[in-house]
């Protein structure tokens, strides 16, 4: 969604690029001091934001919070119903639902913010590199854009998911192929948005005035032109947080998610569908768990966005 | 406009290219090979069979040689044969696309009218409680994992009401009428997703509309307010809608696999998912790039229909 | 050859032509009365007609029988051929495309007499030259699959007698090649077709193969010059057409079912068996399919800690055995359907072998010491599993947390089959949940997988004992069914005390109809090469 909207917004150049620098960074620093105050102008954003605030808290707490041990079978207890001793019951192999949602929400976000955080640290270095030098470098690096972002829909990402399946898959390195799979398969967009913004960006007088003091191109490139294309990429981001939890869930049902028994929301979900119509208790914490994030991501996006870009602000 | 037109579509030539180079890398990197998939669960093929079949697959050669032989094949538009099933690749990408593309296109045309007039409407009232239950309709709809909406959607129209078969591909072609009842619940299911987005597309936009000069002259010129909505902003505010439905459609026709494979849908996407689990390279390989051509032409159509639709954007 | 040897055997095939009619009559009505709950009565002939629509899991992978493997009882084209002998429903191998057969002294040569009325869907007949044409194709490295090659390995040649004889010479002395030319592996298509089996192709099953559209349906007419008839003399099979969808979610496939989308769906989900028999037996009826695959957990034992040839390999590969909680995964995998196996064989199979020794009993206690004695607690061991099988899955998932338990530092992985079988290759992996199917004949199992030179135990497990090979060898040349199951029964003790391959359980299949169904029993071999039985058999009760 988020990458059609900017590819529609990538030639409106006219629409895009006209707010003057200075008043985008005014507005980037406002977020930054007055970010609070600006944010709880927005309800969505207020909303979104402690629904954002509520879910990180709790993955933090996940280890006080939780009651059992997350991957501890028990079949003598299999498919409990909601009890005191399991809130949420237990699941098909008698392991206790409130506390592999609560494991599994820690997984979900960390491997979500890190595969966003991946994908922005390749995407937007690329992106501004090529806008910035332009020509050959730009169009070979833009072509290679072009063609990853022509793979339609989940395509790309279950061919990577596939691809590195090859590697050693152990504890911490599994998500990490997860990650980087998942942040490549985002890098395109970011790309695209930060070229954007560093090709208006690298004709400003600014960025004429820093070559003039003979400043490093590198630098220059980085330094002066990375905060001014920030809050579409800040916005393009938040969503993307949520979309990536949708997207770790379809690729559960596809099979090429988390190995169990490792917690984790989409797998959780996906196992439950064969229990659905005797024991829906199963799907339905870990599914309100998705959307609940999901909307939360979404949300506070929704809210960035009215702040920070005028042209969709709700106003 | 023309020579923009022609320059755009020389541009694309490179991206094609760059497209086949990709995909090709991808799938022969992919770990183990269709020698592997189709000995299946049990019995090993001895070296000199696996040679054999790596020769008659043409996997035994280096990888440029082989992208060599592959592309320009291409180009003379012989796909090759599936490795598993041994038919022509485009025979198959024959049957599986126009399905994925009926099933996007009425998906897409299902979310169209419940869309705009919500998002119209959320716009017009907002922050009335019409406008709060249209965000978060839309927002419960972009929310929910695909899966457990559609296998929802199953229990509840198929299994419980009993309205709509639960699940199967009859083609239009053969008999309309059972190919539509087919249809209906997994394009509600793509529907409801885009129905989602487009409401809070045309909801933003009509908002953007509504706040611009000419509304406020023709308001000063005394025009009514229903005249001023729906023969101005409405219009000018579904430019974006139907751009971005365009985008969606060309996302969509990799973006159905799960929906495809829960309904037993015969598409494309499917297939590729299949062919990778297989490791049919020519099968990964011709849809990947077929439906990579059809998605940058799609943007570029979208792009030309913005452009003509709303022609303040400049030709740069 | 002697006199009376050929004789007996003759007899034995006449013996079972004879009591193959019988029984069909039998099961028929045993069949009506069981899912009527009625007592036994007369039964109305069967009528032609009707189209079968069946959802299953599976799509067939492509269409050529001898390239293709068609692992699942459910794959649609099983019903468009078939072998020269087939199975009943008790599993015994019974006349079919072949009505006698002779097996000389030496158990090198097996004659077959071919019945001379059997056709292929184009009208050819099925003579002695095109089974020894089938039988070559599918020696035949470039045209076939591994997995048949495999069962055709002991052949030396093929010849043919007179246009209803063909003779085949083994390499080795064989009991068990009868068991090698039954329906799956072996698949006779008309040779003159062989252009279209990738396309269209021609087989001589009880029906012939329509159209194919790959994901979404299947369609077979009846071949209307099938061999076989009822006891009234009417030709099978009665319906007249079968579809087949192929239908992934288990939710869906019974969901079609229940809404009447199809008439009959299989690979129930063990989780739905249980509930769905209770609340729906008035609507539905349900057949459970016994002994179709069977469960095992293999140990890498071709190098690292557990190999057959590491000083205290076969004690850690015991702890490995005692930490498994076969109660759990039965309960909790398969929802207490399964028959939990000491052997390949489970008490449904007519191999099964009672007096089968040193199972280890269930005793995580006895793993930890095994593991302190030897100071190597927290032994890394890698649980690997395929991923088109949840229950395969499911069973590592137990497996891991059960050696976790039990002092092992195990982790779990999923692997889609290419890679899971480069794993095999690299010994990148440490215990893997996997199964087996469709032995039919037993030796299929012993031979071509605990065999130390058996292709799978080499790419794969790597176990090695000599005594075992020799009883398998032995078994392989004795003709006498108990003194067969003796030595498998020594067998499975000799495999159950190395524990390089741990037995869990039998894969249990449900496959649920409507209940104007009828003539229906899936057994052994799933709905198709059951002699007078299965789909060959199925018919519609007529509307009243």
């Amino acid at each position: 969604m988020e990458r059609q909207l900017r590819s529609v917004r990538r030639h409106d150049t006219a629409a895009a690029d006209v707010t003057p620098w200075k008043i985008r960074m005014r507005r980037v620093s406002a977020v930054s001091r007055e970010g609070l105050e600006e944010l709880s102008k927005s309800r969505t954003a207020t909303l979104g934001g402690i629904m954002i605030v509520f879910l990180f808290v709790v993955a933090l707490l996940t280890p006080v919070l939780a009651t059992h041990d997350p991957i501890k079978p028990d079949y003598r207890d299999r498919l409990a119903p909601i009890s005191s001793e399991h809130y949420f019951g237990t699941d098909k192999f008698g392991r206790d639902i409130y506390s592999r949602v609560l494991y599994g929400g820690q997984r979900t976000i960390a491997i979500s913010v890190a595969a966003v955080a991946f994908g922005l640290a390749i995407g937007i270095p690329f992106g501004i590199l090529s806008g910035y030098f332009g020509g050959r470098v730009d169009a070979v690096g833009m072509r290679f854009v072009d063609g990853l972002l022509a793979f339609p829909g989940l395509l790309l990402y279950l061919l990577i998911v596939t691809l590195s399946r090859e590697w050693k898959l152990e504890g911490f390195w599994n998500d990490a192929i997860l990650v980087f799979a998942l942040g490549f398969a985002f890098m395109p967009e970011v790309a695209r948005l930060a070229r954007g913004a560093a090709l208006v960006e690298a004709r400003k007088e600014y960025v004429e005035a820093s070559h003039v003091i003979g400043e490093h191109r590198f630098s220059v490139a980085m330094r002066q032109i990375l905060p001014n294309c920030v809050s579409p990429l800040i916005v393009n981001a938040t969503v993307r947080l949520g979309y990536m939890i949708l997207i770790i869930a379809a690729l559960s049902f596809l099979g090429l998610g988390t190995p169990p028994p490792t917690p984790d929301w989409g797998a959780d979900l996906n196992v439950a569908r064969d229990h659905m119509e005797q024991h829906p208790m199963i799907a339905i914490f870990p599914g309100l768990a998705i959307c609940f994030s999901v909307l939360a991501f979404n949300l506070f996006g929704d809210g960035l966005r009215d702040i920070l870009d005028p042209r969709t602000a709700e106003r | 406009m023309l020579v923009y037109v022609l320059n755009r579509i020389l541009q694309l030539i490179p991206v094609v290219f760059v497209l086949s180079v990709l995909v090709f890398g991808f799938v022969h990197a992919l770990p183990g090979d269709v020698i592997d998939s189709l000995a299946g669960d049990e019995a090993a093929e001895d070296p000199e069979v696996r040679a054999a079949l790596e020769k008659e697959f043409g996997l035994d050669q280096p990888i440029y040689v082989q992208y060599a032989v592959w592309a320009g094949k291409v180009l003379q538009g012989d796909f090759g044969k599936s490795l598993v099933t041994r038919r022509p690749v485009s025979v198959e990408l024959l049957e599986r696309i126009p399905a994925t593309v009926y099933l996007a296109v009425v998906g897409i045309g299902l979310s169209m009218p419940i869309a705009v007039p919500l998002g119209t409407i959320a716009a017009i009232r907002r922050n009335t409680p019409t406008d709060y239950a249209a965000q978060i309709s839309s927002l419960i709809g972009i929310s929910i994992p695909e899966f457990w909406f559609a296998i929802l959607c199953i229990m509840l129209f198929s299994l419980h009401l009993g309205w709509l078969p639960s699940s199967g591909y009859v083609s239009p072609l053969d008999d309309l009428g059972l190919s539509l009842t087919y249809l209906v619940l997994p394009a509600l299911a793509i529907g409801f997703r885009q129905a989602a987005y487009t409401t809070r597309l045309t909801r933003s936009s009509m908002l953007d509309e509504v706040h611009k000069e000419y509304v406020d002259t023709a308001r000063s010129l005394g025009l009514p307010e229903r005249k001023i909505i729906y023969k101005y902003t409405l219009r000018n505010a579904l430019i974006p809608t139907v751009t971005i439905s365009g985008l969606q459609l060309a996302n969509l026709l990799g973006g159905t696999v799960v929906l495809e494979s829960i309904f037993s849908w015969p598409g494309i996407g499917l297939t590729i998912y299949q062919a990778i689990q297989l490791r049919d390279f020519p099968v990964i390989q011709a849809g990947v790039l077929v439906l990579g051509v059809m998605v940058v032409t799609i943007n570029l159509l979208v792009d030309i229909l913005y452009r003509f639709l709303n022609p303040r954007v400049g030709l740069s | 050859m002697s006199e009376e040897q050929k004789g007996s055997d003759a007899g034995r095939a006449s013996l079972f032509s004879q009591s193959r009619r019988e029984f069909l009559g039998t099961m028929a009505v045993a069949g009506g009365a069981a899912t009527f709950g009625l007592p036994r009565m007369s039964r109305a002939q069967p009528k032609h007609g009707g189209t079968l629509r069946f959802a299953t899991r599976v799509d067939g992978a492509g269409l050529d029988p001898h390239r293709n493997i068609v692992y699942y009882v459910s794959n649609p084209m099983a019903a468009t051929t078939q072998g020269l002998l087939d199975i009943d429903q008790k599993m015994e191998i019974v006349p079919g495309v072949a009505e006698e057969w002779d097996i000389s002294d030496d158990l090198k040569t097996y004659t077959f007499r071919l019945r001379k009325d059997v056709e292929f869907h184009n009208g050819r007949t099925v003579d002695a030259e095109a089974v020894k044409w089938n039988l070559e194709r599918m020696m035949d490295p470039a045209t076939s699959h591994a997995f048949t090659r495999a069962s055709l390995e002991d052949v030396e040649s093929i010849e043919v007698d007179d246009k209803y004889t063909v003779r085949v010479r083994l390499l080795q002395p064989s009991a068990v090649f009868l068991g090698n030319v039954i329906y799956y592996p072996v698949n006779l298509i008309a040779p003159d077709s062989v252009d279209q089996a990738d396309t269209h192709p021609i087989g001589c099953g009880p029906f012939k193969f329509v159209s194919w559209k790959k994901y979404a349906k299947t369609e077979l007419v009846r071949f209307e010059n099938y061999f076989e008839s009822d006891e009234f003399g009417n030709r099978l099979p009665y319906l007249d057409a079968i579809e087949f969808f192929p239908k992934r979610e288990d939710q869906v496939r019974l969901t079609a079912l229940r809404t009447g989308e199809v008439d009959l769906i299989e690979n129930m989900a063990f989780s739905d068996v249980t509930n769905f028999k209770q609340s729906y037996a008035s609507e539905f009826q349900t057949w459970d399919v016994p002994q179709v695959g069977s469960g095992h957990l293999n140990i890498n034992v071709k190098s690292g800690p557990f190999a057959m040839d590491a000083p205290d390999g076969k004690l850690l590969r015991q702890a490995v055995a005692h930490a498994i909680d076969k109660e759990a995964i039965h309960q909790a995998v398969f929802e207490g359907l399964a028959y939990t196996l000491k052997g390949y064989y489970s008490e449904a199979s007519p191999w099964h072998m009672p007096g089968i020794r040193n199972e280890k009993e269930y005793d995580p206690e006895k793993s930890r010491s095994i593991l302190r004695k030897l100071n190597m607690e927290n032994l890394p061991i890698a649980v690997v599993s395929r991923q088109a099988f949840e229950y395969m899955q499911n069973t590592a998932e137990l497996v891991h947390s059960m050696l976790l338990d039990a002092g092992f530092k195990a982790t779990n992985e999923v692997f889609d089959n290419p890679v899971l079988r480069q794993k095999y290759a690299n010994n990148d992996w440490g215990i893997d949940s996997t199964a087996t199917s469709y032995r039919f004949e037993p030796d299929g199992w012993y031979s071509r997988w605990i065999l130390s030179t058996a292709a799978e135990n080499e790419l794969r497990v790597g176990y090695k004992n000599e005594q075992v090979d020799k009883l398998i060898i032995e078994a392989r040349g004795t003709r006498d069914r108990n003194k067969r199951l003796e030595l498998y029964t020594e067998v499975e003790s000799l495999v159950n005390d190395d524990a390089a391959l741990i037995y869990t359980h039998a894969v249990p299949l449900t496959s649920a109809g409507t209940r104007r169904l009828k003539g229906y029993q899936p057994a052994f071999a799933g709905p198709y090469s059951i002699a007078g039985g299965g789909i060959r058999t199925a018919h519609f009760e007529e509307s009243a």
